[in-house]
C-alpha cells in the first residue's frame, strides 16, 4: 500500500505541490507570486530599452534646444545643467533612482517636471480610455451572444460583416469620418474638445467620437473572438449537452454556462489589446485636440523634447505590463481551478 | 416529406424511411464549396489588382507625377480629362499619389512583415521547441518589447531616426518581429506536445531534422495567415505614422500624408480623406479576408 | 402491450458527412417496462448513443429522425425543442460517459444540482438546496452539506459520476439513460456505480437503460439486452436467455463478443478470439449482412443478403442465416 501511495504521489503533481501550498498558501497565491518575479526583468528591460533608444539620437539635444546659432560655449553650458557630460551609465542609474522615487525628470521645453506634466493630462486620457472599454466591451458581448445563439444565422452573419469592417478601418480614418458625419454634417458631436467641459454630459459628448474611433476596430476584435469561444464552446463542451439534457432553456445554456466560461478568453484577450488601446491615443488626442498624454506625446515628439517623449513612452510600457499582470491575476482569482486546487477525495 | 436543408433536426412520419439527404445536401455543398472559395479567390484577386495597378500600371501607361503639381490645374474634381480621380489644392494628382504612396504601402507592409517572419520566427520556433533558459531568456526579450504599445514603440523609434522609407521599415520591424515570435512560439508549444514529435524526439532523430520536416509544416499555415492580417496591421501603423509627419515625408506621396492633408479641408471637400481612405479600407479588408479564407482552408484555430 | 414505459419503433436517424448520406440508426425497435433493466450493448459506430440521444432530443442540429418512441403513450418523436425540454431532465434524465468534462468547470456542484430541480419544479433556493442535499445523500456522497459548495475538480472520478446520477434523478425520472456511465471509471469504481444505480432503481422504481460495450456487464446487471451493430439490432433477448446456464447466444456476432472476453478457466497461453477488423464505413455499407465481412462463418448468402431481425424463439430475436447451434454453457 505504502508503494501505491508513493507512486501516487509521484504521479499526482497536486499532491506534491500539496506541502508548498501548505507552507505559501492558496494556489493562487503562487501564481501571482510567480507573475511578479516574471514582471520585473520585464520591467527592468523596458526601462533600459527605453533609455538607451531615446539616448542614441544623433546630435546634441543641447544643440536641439539652443538653435542653430548657438555658440559652443552655450552648448556647453546647457550640457553641463542637463547633465548631459556624465557618460552613459552615470546617466542610466540616475534616471532609475529618479523613476524608483517617482520622479521622472524635467522637461526640455518648459523646465518643468514631467510628473506635473502628466498629471494635468492623465485625467482626460483616463476617461477616455475608461469609456472605450466599457463601451466596446459591454457591445462586444451583446453582440457575441446574439451572435452565438444561432450560428451562421442572420445576426450572426451581420455581426461577421460589421466585425470585418472594423477590424480593417485605422482609427484616424474612422475618427475622420466620424467628425465629417456627426460633427460637420449633424453637429451631434464637437469635433474638437479642449477640455473635458464642466459637466458629465459635457464629457460625454466631447468623448463619444474619440472613444468611437478607438472602440470600434477593438469591440470588432472582441466581438469576433468570443463569439468564436462561445459557439466552440457549445459545439465541442460535454457539460453543455449535461445542461441541454437537464432541460434548461437554449438561452440559459448560452449565457450561464458557455458565456460565463469564455470570459477567461475575453479577459486574456483584453489584456492581449490593452498596448493597442492606450497606444491608440496618442493618434486619436491629436485628432480631436484632447488635451491627454497621447496628445502631449505627439507634441513633445514634435519639439523634440526628449526628457518628456521618454517618461510618457515609460509610462505607457509600465502601465501595459501592469495591465496585463492585472489579466494574468484576474484569471487567477476567478477560475476556480486555480482558486481551490485539489482537495482530499 | 419534403427535402430539407440540413439546418435543423428533422422528423417524419413514423415508418417513413428518411429521404436520401445525399441528394438535397450535395446542393448545399456545392453552395458552401463555391461559396468558400469566392471568400479566398475575390481577395486575392483585390489584391492582385491593387499590386498591378501600384507597380505595373505606370510602367505601362505614363501617369502624371505624384510629387509635382501644375498649380493651374488645382482642385480639379474627379472624372475631369487626364486626371481621372481630381487633383488636390496644389494640383498634383490624387491617382498618382493613390498609386506611388500605394507602393510605399505594399514595400513596408509586405518587408516589414517578411522582416518579422523570418527573424521573429526563427526566435519562437527556438524559443517554443527548446524550451528551458532558451525559452525564458527569449520570451521575457520578447515580452520588452511588446509592453511597448505598438505605435508608441514606433513613434519612439522614428523619433530616433530620421524620417525615411527604409527607417520606417526598421522602426515597424521593432514591432513585428516579437509579435511573430510570439505566434510563432505559440504554435511551436502546440505543436510540440503532439505525439509523433514526441516519437521523434524519442528516436534520437536530431532536433534541426524535426524542427525542418515536422514542425515547421505544421507551423507554417498559422504564421501564413497570420501574417497577411499583419500586413493590414503595419500599414495602418504605417499611415499613422505618415499621418503623424514622422514617416514619409512631404513632398513624397502616402496614404497616410494624403489623409492628413486633407484633413485641413475636410470640411469643405471630405473627398480628399475620404479616397485615399477607401482604398486604405479595401486594402487592409482584402489581406483580412484573405487571411480568414487561409486560415479557413487550412484548418488553423 | 401499452403498459410499456418507452416504446421504440423503427427509429431511424441519418445525418449529412461529407456530401454522403450516415444511416447511424437503421430501423431499431424495442420496448422498456417500468422497473426493468435494458442494456444496449454495441461496439463504437453501433448507433447505440446515437439512438438514445435522439429520443433525448440532443443531437445536434442537420440530422434527420424517423420513426416513433412513445414515452407512456405521448409520442417524443417530432416534438418540438420547447416541448420536449419539458421531459428532458423530468421524466427522462440521462448520465454521461465521462463525468470530468460533463460537469460545468466553474460552477459548483451544488449549483449544478439545484439547477437541474428548478427547471423543472417551482421551489424556493433553500428548498432547491435542499433537495439537492438529500439528493447527494441518496448518491451515497459523505459529507454531502460540504460538498455542495465544491467544484467539479475537487472531487475524485466516482464521486463526480455520483454527483451526475445525483443531476439526474433531480426530478425523480422515470427512466435513466447510462450512456457508458461507468466507461470511464476504474473498475471498482465501476462496479460501485452499478450497484448504486440498481439500488435507486428499486428505492425509485425507475426503468434504467446502460449503453456499453461490455457484455459482462449486460450478463450481470441487466433483465433485457439488445445488441447493436452496424445501427441495426442483430441479436434481441432477455439477459438470461442469453447468459448463464441454459443460455443460448445466437448471433455470430454476439457469440464472438462473448468468446473475446478472457476467462479465468480458459487455458493458459492460448490466443485471444479476438473479433477482427473494423465495423463497415457508414457511408459504404456492404450489401448483405453487414457483419459478414468479420464472420468466420460467413457464407454466399450473408454477403449477398441482409438478414432481417426476427423472432425465431420466444423472446428471443437474432438476425443471421447461419445462428450458433448450441449455446454455451457457462
Amino acid at each position: 500500500m505504502a508503494l501505491a501511495q508513493q507512486v501516487q504521489l509521484q504521479r499526482d503533481p497536486g499532491a506534491r505541490s500539496d506541502i508548498v501550498r501548505r507552507v505559501t498558501g492558496s494556489p493562487a497565491l503562487q501564481l501571482v507570486g510567480r507573475r511578479l518575479l516574471t514582471a520585473i526583468p520585464v520591467l527592468l528591460g523596458v526601462t533600459f530599452l527605453t533609455f538607451v533608444v531615446m539616448n542614441l539620437i544623433p546630435g546634441n539635444p543641447a544643440r536641439l534646444i539652443l538653435g542653430i546659432n548657438a555658440t559652443p560655449g552655450q552648448i556647453q553650458q546647457t550640457d553641463i545643467k542637463l547633465g548631459l557630460n556624465h557618460p552613459f551609465w552615470d546617466r542610466y542609474w540616475l534616471w532609475i533612482d529618479g523613476l524608483l522615487h517617482g520622479n521622472l525628470g524635467i522637461a526640455y521645453s518648459n523646465q518643468q517636471s514631467v510628473n506635473t506634466d502628466l498629471a494635468q493630462h492623465l485625467p482626460v486620457t483616463c476617461w477616455l480610455l475608461l469609456y472605450t472599454l466599457v463601451v466596446s466591451l459591454g457591445l462586444g458581448v451583446l453582440v457575441a451572444v446574439l451572435a452565438a445563439r444561432k450560428p451562421n444565422g442572420i445576426a450572426d452573419r451581420l455581426s461577421l460583416a460589421v466585425s470585418m469592417l472594423g477590424l480593417s478601418i485605422a482609427p484616424y480614418v474612422l475618427a475622420l469620418v466620424l467628425i465629417y458625419v456627426f460633427a460637420v454634417k449633424v453637429q451631434w458631436f464637437p469635433a474638437i474638445s479642449n477640455s473635458l467641459g464642466s459637466s458629465p454630459l459635457q464629457a460625454i459628448r466631447a468623448l463619444t467620437l474619440p472613444a468611437a474611433s478607438i472602440g470600434f476596430p477593438l469591440f470588432a476584435v472582441y466581438s469576433r473572438l468570443l463569439r468564436a469561444d462561445i459557439v466552440e464552446q457549445m459545439q465541442r463542451e460535454d457539460y453543455i449537452v449535461t445542461a441541454k439534457a437537464k432541460g434548461v432553456s437554449p438561452w440559459r445554456v448560452l449565457i450561464v454556462h458557455a458565456t460565463r466560461n469564455s470570459m477567461f478568453t475575453l479577459i486574456t484577450l483584453v489584456a492581449l489589446n490593452l498596448g493597442t488601446l492606450i497606444g491608440a491615443v496618442a493618434i486619436i488626442e491629436p485628432i480631436f485636440s484632447l488635451p491627454g498624454i497621447g496628445a502631449e506625446l505627439i507634441g513633445a515628439i514634435q519639439i523634440n523634447d526628449l526628457p518628456l517623449v521618454e517618461g510618457i513612452v515609460v509610462v505607457f510600457a509600465l502601465v501595459t505590463v501592469a495591465g496585463n499582470l492585472l489579466a494574468d491575476l484576474m484569471y487567477a482569482v476567478l477560475d476556480p481551478r486555480i482558486r481551490y486546487g485539489r482537495s482530499a477525495s | 416529406m419534403a427535402a430539407q436543408l440540413p439546418d435543423m433536426t428533422t422528423t417524419l412520419a413514423p415508418g417513413a424511411a428518411p429521404p436520401l439527404p445525399s441528394l438535397v445536401s450535395a446542393r448545399h455543398l456545392r453552395t458552401q464549396r463555391v461559396a468558400r472559395a469566392v471568400r479566398l479567390w475575390v481577395p486575392a484577386a483585390i489584391l492582385v489588382a491593387l499590386f498591378f495597378i501600384c507597380f505595373i500600371w505606370p510602367y505601362v501607361y505614363t501617369i502624371p507625377s505624384g510629387t509635382v503639381g501644375d498649380i493651374l490645374a488645382a482642385q480639379e474634381p474627379p472624372f475631369s480629362p487626364g486626371h481621372w480621380l481630381g487633383t488636390d489644392p496644389v494640383g498634383v494628382d490624387v491617382f498618382a499619389m493613390l498609386v506611388y504612396g500605394g507602393q510605399v504601402a505594399f514595400e513596408v507592409g509586405f518587408a516589414v512583415t517578411a522582416i518579422g517572419m523570418v527573424i521573429g520566427g526563427l526566435i519562437g520556433l527556438a524559443a517554443g521547441y527548446f524550451g528551458g533558459w532558451t525559452d525564458t531568456v527569449l520570451s521575457r526579450i520578447i515580452d520588452v518589447l511588446i509592453a511597448f504599445p505598438a505605435l508608441v514603440l514606433a513613434l519612439a523609434v522614428a523619433e530616433v531616426l530620421q524620417p525615411s522609407e527604409l527607417h520606417l521599415i526598421w522602426a515597424l520591424s521593432v514591432f513585428s518581429v516579437p509579435a511573430f515570435a510570439r505566434v510563432t512560439r505559440g504554435s511551436t508549444l502546440v505543436v510540440r506536445q503532439l505525439p509523433f514529435i514526441q516519437a521523434s524526439r524519442l528516436s534520437g532523430t536530431r532536433s534541426w531534422r524535426i524542427i525542418l520536416r515536422h514542425v515547421l509544416p505544421n507551423v507554417i499555415p498559422g504564421i501564413i495567415s497570420f501574417s497577411l492580417i499583419g500586413v493590414g496591421i503595419v500599414v495602418i501603423l504605417e499611415g499613422a505614422l505618415d499621418f503623424l509627419g514622422l514617416g514619409i515625408q512631404q513632398p513624397k506621396p502616402s496614404w497616410g500624408g494624403m489623409i492628413a492633408r486633407g484633413q485641413t479641408v475636410l470640411t469643405a471637400t471630405p473627398e480628399y480623406v475620404l479616397i485615399p481612405s477607401i482604398v486604405l479600407l479595401i486594402f487592409v479588408m482584402a489581406l483580412n479576408l484573405l487571411g480568414d479564407a487561409l486560415r479557413e482552408r487550412w484548418g488553423v484555430r | 402491450m401499452s403498459d410499456a414505459l418507452l416504446e421504440v419503433e423503427d427509429l431511424r436517424v441519418a445525418f449529412a458527412v461529407g456530401g454522403r448520406e450516415v444511416r447511424a440508426v437503421d430501423g431499431v425497435s424495442y420496448r422498456i417496462e417500468p422497473g426493468r433493466t435494458l442494456a444496449i450493448i454495441g461496439e463504437s459506430g453501433s448507433g447505440k448513443t446515437v439512438g438514445c440521444r435522439a429520443i433525448m432530443g440532443l443531437l445536434p442540429t442537420g440530422t434527420i429522425i424517423s420513426g416513433s418512441a412513445r414515452l407512456r403513450g405521448s409520442e417524443l418523436i417530432g416534438l418540438s425543442d420547447a416541448q420536449l425540454r419539458k421531459h428532458r431532465g423530468s421524466d427522462l434524465a440521462m448520465v454521461f460517459q465521462d463525468p470530468a468534462r460533463s460537469l460545468n468547470p466553474t460552477m459548483r456542484i451544488g449549483s449544478q444540482i439545484t439547477e437541474a430541480i428548478r427547471t423543472h419544479r417551482k421551489m424556493s433556493k433553500s428548498q432547491a438546496r435542499d433537495e439537492a442535499v438529500e439528493l447527494l445523500r441518496l448518491v451515497r456522497i459523505p459529507a454531502p452539506d460540504r460538498r455542495f459548495h465544491e467544484y467539479p475538480h475537487q472531487l475524485s472520478g466516482g464521486m463526480r459520476q455520483r454527483v451526475m446520477i445525483a443531476i439526474a434523478l433531480a426530478c425523480r425520472p422515470k427512466l435513466l439513460i447510462a450512456d457508458e456511465a461507468t466507461t470511464a471509471l476504474d473498475v471498482t469504481t465501476q462496479a460501485q456505480i452499478m450497484e448504486l444505480m440498481l439500488e435507486l432503481q428499486a428505492e425509485l422504481g425507475m426503468s434504467l437503460v446502460f449503453i456499453s460495450h461490455d457484455l459482462g456487464l449486460a450478463a450481470s446487471y441487466a433483465d433485457e439486452v439488445v445488441v447493436m451493430y452496424a445501427g441495426k439490432i442483430v441479436e434481441q433477448a432477455p439477459a438470461k436467455k442469453l447468459f448463464g446456464t441454459g443460455g443460448t447466444v445466437r448471433m455470430r456476432y454476439t457469440r464472438a463478443l462473448l468468446d473475446a472476453i478472457p476467462h479465468i478457466e480458459r487455458a493458459a497461453h492460448t490466443e485471444l478470439p479476438v473479433v477482427t477488423g473494423r465495423p463497415p464505413d457508414p457511408t459504404d455499407m456492404p450489401p448483405g449482412c453487414s457483419f459478414a465481412p468479420r464472420c468466420a462463418h460467413a457464407a454466399d448468402d450473408c454477403l449477398a443478403k441482409a438478414p432481417a431481425l426476427a423472432e425465431h424463439s420466444p423472446g428471443h430475436s437474432w438476425a443471421c442465416w447461419h445462428p450458433c447451434e448450441n449455446g454455451v454453457a457457462q
